[in-house]
């Protein structure tokens, strides 16, 4: 019966080494959030997808190379989209007044009412192309999660840069910046 | 505006005598056991009626906030509206964070007065003392919760005249009126025997004194828990429209690890009664299932996990994770400090009997809960060491879970006709062969109606066998005591297994069996499928002020119509579908309508779920809870002086 | 009357039985069908998938808008029919990243989560074992006085709290 005496201390220390360092992985994780904007298509070659858009033209992702494209996935329904829409404004405007880079935006919308978005876009300016993804074959091959998500896709058609939640014309405008001064 | 500010002030007040009054009581049960001052000890059931009155109280002025539509309340604010029908309006209380908590301080502040009341005549006694100390220390800490970091009563911002009501999928089934209360009955009730555990552990009365006295409140904390977590499965078969009754969703996993536990311990508990021993276990066991209430509460109310059920991060998270280091600290040193007292006189002679199958039952049990937890907190573990995102969900849960399952029936067929002490081959080979006649029966019939694939076949087959061994207990008991043949603790004991086995029987059928498809159908379409035709005959749409709500008419066999729905909650903006279901013994038939669909469409998407055996969860359900009150009556009782070895069986 | 039942619970009964329950159990077997509709296909792989908005529900369950996304695309890689479900739910990683996997990977750390429970159902085993082997040795040996002492305590306080 002495060997179980001695066992005993043993255990309770082990016991409590393992609670403590539970106990700590529970309190790192409460302090931590899970907003990410990985992917596993960064730096990979785009998805290529081809849909139509509101005016009646065809999309076809591929054929856009040679200019830096970004895609915007919106929702009418989606507050925050609608709060980021006048950045989006912003910054195809402020593309334009330069025009040294040739950004082409795209809003990709997917599950929504088209009236809706022409209503939207009509009230709340921007023209550029609507893509629409009626089928969800862009957000999913894209693997959107929540919109508002903007991505950006080099000449070279490879995806450079996620951004999920809302986007300011600001970094939309440094990042692009960036990844072209880079290339150059 | 005085209503309000009213509601308020007394709330809050309430809630600050509840936490003085566990106070005092805390002081006054310790000076009276120290100091061996008997009226001081005797006081302490006064504060735990205090303390109940005062949670009630405040339980009370919640309920009439809501239901008078005070919205000076945040609380109120965040879960009222003025459109809720009136029945779910009374159920908004528990909808959300502080609210719920609000529950638990009631519930548990209820247990104690219960416990203060039950044991009056023994008032003097220092175990009980400590057992209220224990009650008191962890009803203090929840009205601490309810008074500080999750206070339900804080004022809101002026001006506020409506809200947009509880959750709309906490509005939509009368089943949110009975599954939380009935959960938190058991979850929390199982404070009692943690209480005397520590209790015991402290004055060092490490006998089966304390397992005896809170028998039946961890039984029945356990049958409440049983019956909550079942009524949870059926609120997500009639609401969430996924067809499904459990999705190891981190909130249900946090209700049934103490369940897991807590039947580990209904098991071996036996053991000691019988033979005395597995005292260190049993304490374990207690202060485990204790202790993961408390985990799960943090788990699931802190904002470490999301899930369907969690409710917005609030500040308690760090509060129950000290309280939850504190239990589990203070359990493993006073274990330490009383290990001496706590060797087990007696051995098991042999694996094969009764308190052997006792210990393998535990052993199976301590790895299914180590099983859920692992997958529970695994992704948490991954973030804190990699900083990277991983979902643990059913695929994992269900292929680990699968073998513990199906190694518990069969350890369910075989324990009940072991004698103690140990068994024979032969009797083995004499009690065994009808169960197992039985099983094979049981599987016989499931491959000629065409059932296939390994899993569920054994399940049936294990099922069968576990049943016969289970009927054939209370066969024999019920020949030899009639009625009484089917009270007590062995023979409610048989009742709870047949239900857990008519639940595991219903699991494995309609996971495994369950066929789907989905129609795009035109008003007057016919589809058939797997045996049933189903009349599409046109879309209504109903308003009310809460929702509006487009429902599609499906005839099924040319009978009652049945009407899967679609509902916009105006004020949440949330669109929540609704099914439709079609019972049946052999069968229901499950409808959904899917996509957008808008009141002028005239085709609809529905999907049919043929789900066999739903309606046994239920039966099942009731059963476990039949048994569990036929266990809670005395059985032929035992003198405490008779030998240990003389068992029920040797009298037969 | 009694040895007809006797004799029949013994071996040769006990045969038939093993007999037959391995005769229905590979019958039942054999005959694996699995889904016989390609929406119960859908619905199978749609259970391998997590939400990407919801932490721990499925595709299956969740009706977040990427979820009733992914739910389409998985629809119609069914009936495209070119790939197995294991491509799909590859396919749809490839996009998603492995967090849109509800299980943890075989490789690394995440191996840990499948290790550790058969590690752990295996120490058990061992140790009860063990523990049965100890007090099979110390069955032999008669109560010492400190064991009596302990035996008539406990028959005290068991009589004391009835």
């Amino acid at each position: 019966m002495s060997e179980r005496r001695r066992i005993g201390p043993i255990v309770a220390v082990a016991i409590i080494v393992l609670l403590g360092g539970f106990i700590t992985v529970l309190a790192v994780a409460a302090g931590r959030s899970t907003e990410t904007a990985d992917s596993p298509l960064i730096m990979k070659p785009a998805p290529a997808v081809v849909s139509t858009t509101y005016d009646g033209d065809t999309f076809d992702l591929s054929r856009r190379r040679g200019s830096w494209v970004v895609l915007n996935f919106f929702n009418s329904t989606c507050v925050p989209c609608k709060r980021e829409h006048p950045e989006l404004v912003k910054f195809v405007e402020a593309q334009q007044a330069d025009g040294t880079l040739g950004v082409e935006l795209f809003t990709v919308v997917n599950d929504d009412d088209e009236d809706a978005v022409r209503k939207f876009f009509a009230e709340n300016g921007g023209d550029w192309p609507i893509v629409r993804d009626d089928d969800s074959q862009i957000s999913v091959a894209f693997g959107v999660a929540k919109v508002p998500e903007t991505w950006i896709i080099s000449p070279t058609g490879v995806v450079v840069e996620r951004f999920t939640g809302q986007v300011t014309a600001e970094i939309l405008g440094a990042t692009l910046e960036m990844m072209s001064g880079g290339a150059a | 505006m005085l209503g309000a500010s009213l509601n308020a002030a007394v709330g809050r007040g309430a809630i600050l005598l509840g936490l003085l009054v566990c106070l005092f009581g805390i002081g006054i049960t310790i000076a009276g056991i120290r100091q061996g001052n008997l009226k001081a000890l005797r006081s302490s059931a006064y504060y735990a009626y205090a303390a109940f009155g005062a949670a009630l109280l405040a339980f009370v002025i919640m309920e009439r906030a809501i239901i008078t539509r005070d919205f000076s309340l945040a609380y109120v604010q965040q879960v009222g509206s003025r459109d809720t029908p009136a029945l779910y309006n009374f159920a908004a209380l528990w909808s959300a964070l502080e609210g719920s908590l609000l529950m638990w301080v009631l519930i548990l502040t209820g247990f104690t007065a219960a416990v203060a009341r039950k044991f009056r005549s023994r008032r003097d006694d220092v175990l009980l003392g400590w057992a209220m100390v224990v009650m008191f220390v962890v009803s203090l800490f929840f009205f601490l919760l309810t008074f500080g970091p999750a206070n339900p009563f804080a004022v809101g911002p002026t001006g506020v005249t409506d809200g947009p009501g509880p959750n709309p999928l906490l509005q939509n089934h009368i089943l949110v009126m009975f599954h939380p209360p009935i959960l938190y009955l058991g979850y929390v009730g199982f404070t009692v025997p943690f209480a005397f555990a520590v209790a015991a552990l402290i004055t060092g009365r490490l006998g089966e004194g304390w397992l005896l006295e809170t028998r039946r409140w961890t039984l029945y904390s356990w049958g409440f828990l049983t019956l909550g977590i079942i009524l949870g499965g059926w609120w997500s078969y009639e609401v969430l429209g996924w067809s499904g009754v459990w999705a190891w969703d981190p909130v249900e996993n946090a209700s049934f690890l103490p369940w897991l536990t807590g039947t580990a311990y209904l098991h071996s508990v036996l053991v000691q009664e019988r033979r005395g021993m597995l005292r260190v276990w049993n304490l374990s066991l207690v202060i485990a299932t204790f202790s993961l209430t408390i985990l799960g509460t943090f788990l699931t109310r802190s904002g470490v996990i999301n899930s369907v059920h969690a409710f917005s991060e609030g500040q308690v998270g760090p509060w129950l994770l000290v309280f939850f280091s504190i239990i589990v600290i203070a359990a493993v040193l006073l274990i330490g400090w009383r290990g001496d007292r706590l060797r087990s006189p007696g051995s098991i002679d042999s694996p094969i009997s009764r308190e052997g199958a006792f210990l393998a039952n535990n052993v199976l049990f301590s790895l299914f809960a180590f099983v859920v937890l692992l997958g529970t907190v695994f992704p948490l573990v991954v973030e804190a060491l990699q900083d990277r995102r991983l979902v643990v969900g059913q695929p994992f849960f269900d292929r680990m879970t699968k073998p513990i399952g199906l190694t518990m029936l069969f350890l369910m067929a075989i324990a009940p006709v072991l004698p103690w002490r140990k068994a024979s081959g032969e009797i083995l080979r004499d009690r065994l062969f009808w169960p197992a006649c039985l099983g094979v029966a049981a599987l016989a019939y499931a491959v000629i109606i065409g059932n296939d694939g390994w899993a569920p076949l054994l399940a049936f087959a294990l099922g069968g066998f576990a049943a016969g061994s289970a009927l054939r207990q209370v066969a024999l008991a019920t020949r030899r005591q009639g009625w009484r043949g089917f009270v007590g603790r062995a023979n409610g004991g048989m009742i709870v297994h047949l239900g857990v086995i008519v639940i595991s029987v219903a699991l494995a059928s309609s996971g495994a069996y369950t066929r789907s498809q989905e129609f795009v159908m035109e008003v007057g379409d016919t589809v058939e499928f797997s045996g049933h035709t189903f009349t599409f005959e046109g879309l209504v749409l109903e308003s009310d002020p809460v929702k509006s709500s487009l429902k599609a008419q499906v005839r099924i066999d040319g009978g009652p119509v049945y009407e899967p729905a679609r509902s916009k909650y105006i004020k949440q903006g949330m669109d929540i579908g609704t099914p439709s279901v079609k019972t049946g013994f052999r069968h229901d038939l499950y409808l959904t309508l899917e996509g957008n669909v808008r009141p002028d469409d005239t085709e609809a998407r529905i999907k049919v779920f043929v789900k066999p055996l739903i309606l046994w969860l239920w039966i099942g359900g009731g059963l476990l809870g039949l048994g569990t009150v036929l266990s809670a009556f005395p059985g032929k009782r035992r003198r405490p002086e008779a030998p240990v070895s003389e068992g029920l069986e040797a009298r037969v | 009357m009694t040895t007809v039942r006797k004799r029949i619970k013994s071996a040769p009964g006990w045969l038939v039985v093993l007999f037959v329950f391995v005769v229905f159990l590979v019958v039942g077997i054999q005959r694996d069908s699995g889904p016989s509709t390609p929406q119960e296909r859908i619905d199978a792989v749609s259970q391998r998938l997590a939400c990407p908005t919801c932490d721990g529900e499925s595709v299956f369950e969740s009706r977040g808008s990427a979820s009733v996304s992914i739910k389409k695309e998985v629809a119609r890689l069914v009936s495209a029919g070119q790939l197995t479900d294991d491509e799909i739910v590859k396919t749809i990683e490839s996009s998603f990243g492995e967090d849109v996997l509800l299980v943890p990977r075989s490789t690394g750390l995440d191996a840990v989560a499948w290790a550790l429970p058969v590690a752990v159902a295996v120490v058990a085993v061992v140790g009860l074992v063990i523990v049965f082997r100890r007090w099979r040795r110390e069955g032999s040996v008669h109560a010492s006085v400190d064991d009596e002492r302990i035996v008539f305590e406990a028959m005290r306080e068991a009589q004391r709290d009835s």
